[in-house]
């Protein structure tokens, strides 16, 4: 109850903020008031503008996020469990994970074209080494207290391996994801900015080109909203499936 | 029977070796309770993680019932200090002990009355729908004592196991354990620093020298009945001779 009312008193000084900026400081056209977004908002909803746009920026998100954190937990794994492919991949993943996933449009770009493909590699890119980082750490810091009782309980190494250490992973691995999901809807803007046809990112651009500044403000607006909701959707189904294995990190 | 016989241990490489036990001899009889009592650092540890066979001896041998020891075994359970770490956390009490019956290969159907009949040995049954972050120290360390035990082990091996308790706790842990070890029959082989613990709780007591280079310098065989209080003139001088040879 509490909660709800301060989210809500937030939203209306941030609400309130917006329309003394818009109207008191700078001027109506640099920042469009509230009333005057969501009066454009209107016609882009019905006509169904805007969802089409943020439907194909989600698939292009779900696709190489989902992807991408696959293929990280899966090698993440492997990192993690086996000393020699640590040593030999640790050092290549230390300097690829400094290029991000806007470094990495201007080459994707020649590789993949402007199509979805390259969208897909972008955010697969940004995705894959938060997970995978993440993973490794998780895998690297299953307690050898916790594996060795289970040795010797008569667990064989694919029971402690599937029963022990990916249990005890998870909650790194989760909180990988999801970093890696905030990420991928800060980072399919830029590469939608710069090649793409469709998506938010392009409704920006295209807005931008126009001097469309309420457009603009619909578009980052959606971002805002659409990244909100999908992290909750995250956390309340991590919650839901994974509470067990989430829980008792803060209590041990 | 579990038999050490001259087990050494060296650490480390080249210039900074150290070893670390020099020369370990020990016989443990079926039933028997052992203590290892020595100075933090003499490798207690060290030597009870080669009997459980999660380190390798550098030298020596250990046998078990006339097999060498080369690995981890399922006759030689091991108890660790920190429970927090040796449960596991997402699993609640039942399904502890249930996760030893299964990786065990003990038959499905077996498992409810061997669950039952633990958690009711350790006090634990009103809490077996609790997670271990949600029991006291001493009701983990118990419920580890539940997990250990429902596979039937032929040897428990006992890493300072009540040294993170408070006292009073620690006291009923070792009212509880001689219990259960008189009812059981299990070999015990316990690892403490604290004289009082070796004189309630052993058979025998072995007292190791400081490492590096630690032996078992002096075998106490303690015929007291139990149960023992250190208030009582006999366990009093067995303690103070104990606490001259660690001196």
């Amino acid at each position: 109850m509490r909660a709800a009312a301060l989210f809500a008193g937030s939203l209306l000084i941030a609400l309130a903020l917006w329309q003394f900026l818009s109207t008191a400081v700078f001027n109506p056209f640099l920042i469009p008031p509230p009333l005057v977004v969501l009066k454009t908002a209107a016609p882009m909803a019905q006509s169904g503008e805007i969802f089409r746009h943020v439907a194909i920026s989600l698939a292009r998100v779900g696709i190489g996020f989902s992807v991408g954190s696959a293929a990280a937990i899966v090698l993440g794994v492997l990192l993690g469990r086996i000393q020699l492919v640590n040593e030999l991949l640790d050092p290549i993943i230390e300097l690829l994970r400094f290029l991000s996933p806007t470094a990495m449009i201007p080459i994707a770009v020649i590789w993949f074209g402007i199509g979805e493909l390259s969208k897909y590699f972008l955010i697969f890119w940004g995705t894959f080494f938060i997970v995978l980082i993440n993973t490794t750490a998780g895998v690297m810091r299953a307690p050898v207290i916790r594996q060795r009782a289970a040795q010797c309980l008569g667990a064989s190494p694919l029971q402690i391996f599937l029963l022990v250490v990916i249990p005890s992973a998870a909650p790194y691995i989760v909180t990988g994801m999801r970093i890696a999901m905030a990420s991928s809807f800060m980072s399919i803007i830029p590469a939608e900015i710069l090649a793409a046809d469709s998506g938010i990112g392009f409704l920006l651009q295209q807005s931008s080109v126009l001097l469309q500044t309420n457009r603009i403000f619909v578009a980052l607006l959606t971002i805002c909203v659409i990244g909100f909701i999908f992290d909750r959707l995250f956390r309340i189904a991590v919650d839901r499936m994974l509470s067990r294995y989430m829980s008792y990190v803060a209590l041990t | 029977m579990l038999a050490v016989r001259n087990v050494r241990k060296l650490y480390g490489e080249d210039a900074r070796r150290e070893l670390a036990l020099d020369g370990i001899d020990l016989e443990v009889a079926p039933g028997e309770f052992v203590c290892l009592v020595g100075p933090s650092g003499c490798g207690k540890s060290t030597l009870l993680n080669i009997l459980a066979g999660f380190e390798r001896a550098s030298g020596g041998e250990v046998e078990f019932e006339g097999v060498p020891v080369r690995g981890a075994g399922k006759e030689r359970v091991m108890f660790f200090q920190d429970a927090g770490a040796a449960l596991l956390p997402w699993l609640n009490a039942e399904e502890n002990v249930r996760f030893a019956l299964r990786v065990r290969n003990v038959p499905r159907g077996e498992w409810p009355a061997i669950i039952d009949k633990y958690l009711a040995m350790v006090d634990l049954a009103e809490h077996r729908h609790k997670f271990p972050a949600q029991l006291s120290g001493g009701m983990r360390q118990r419920l580890q004592i539940a997990r250990a035990l429902a596979v039937e082990p032929k040897v428990l091996l006992m890493d300072e196991p009540f040294a993170a308790l408070d006292a009073l706790t620690r006291r009923r842990m070792h009212g509880f354990l001689l219990d259960i070890w008189q009812r059981t029959g299990t070999t015990i082989v316990f690892v403490t620093h604290d004289i009082g613990e070796a004189v309630v709780l052993a058979d025998r007591i072995c007292v190791m020298s400081p490492g590096p280079r630690a032996r078992i310098t002096q075998v106490l065989q303690v015929n007291l009945a139990r149960p023992r209080e250190l208030t009582d003139p006999q366990a009093g001088q067995l303690f103070k001779r104990v606490e001259a040879l660690l001196a």
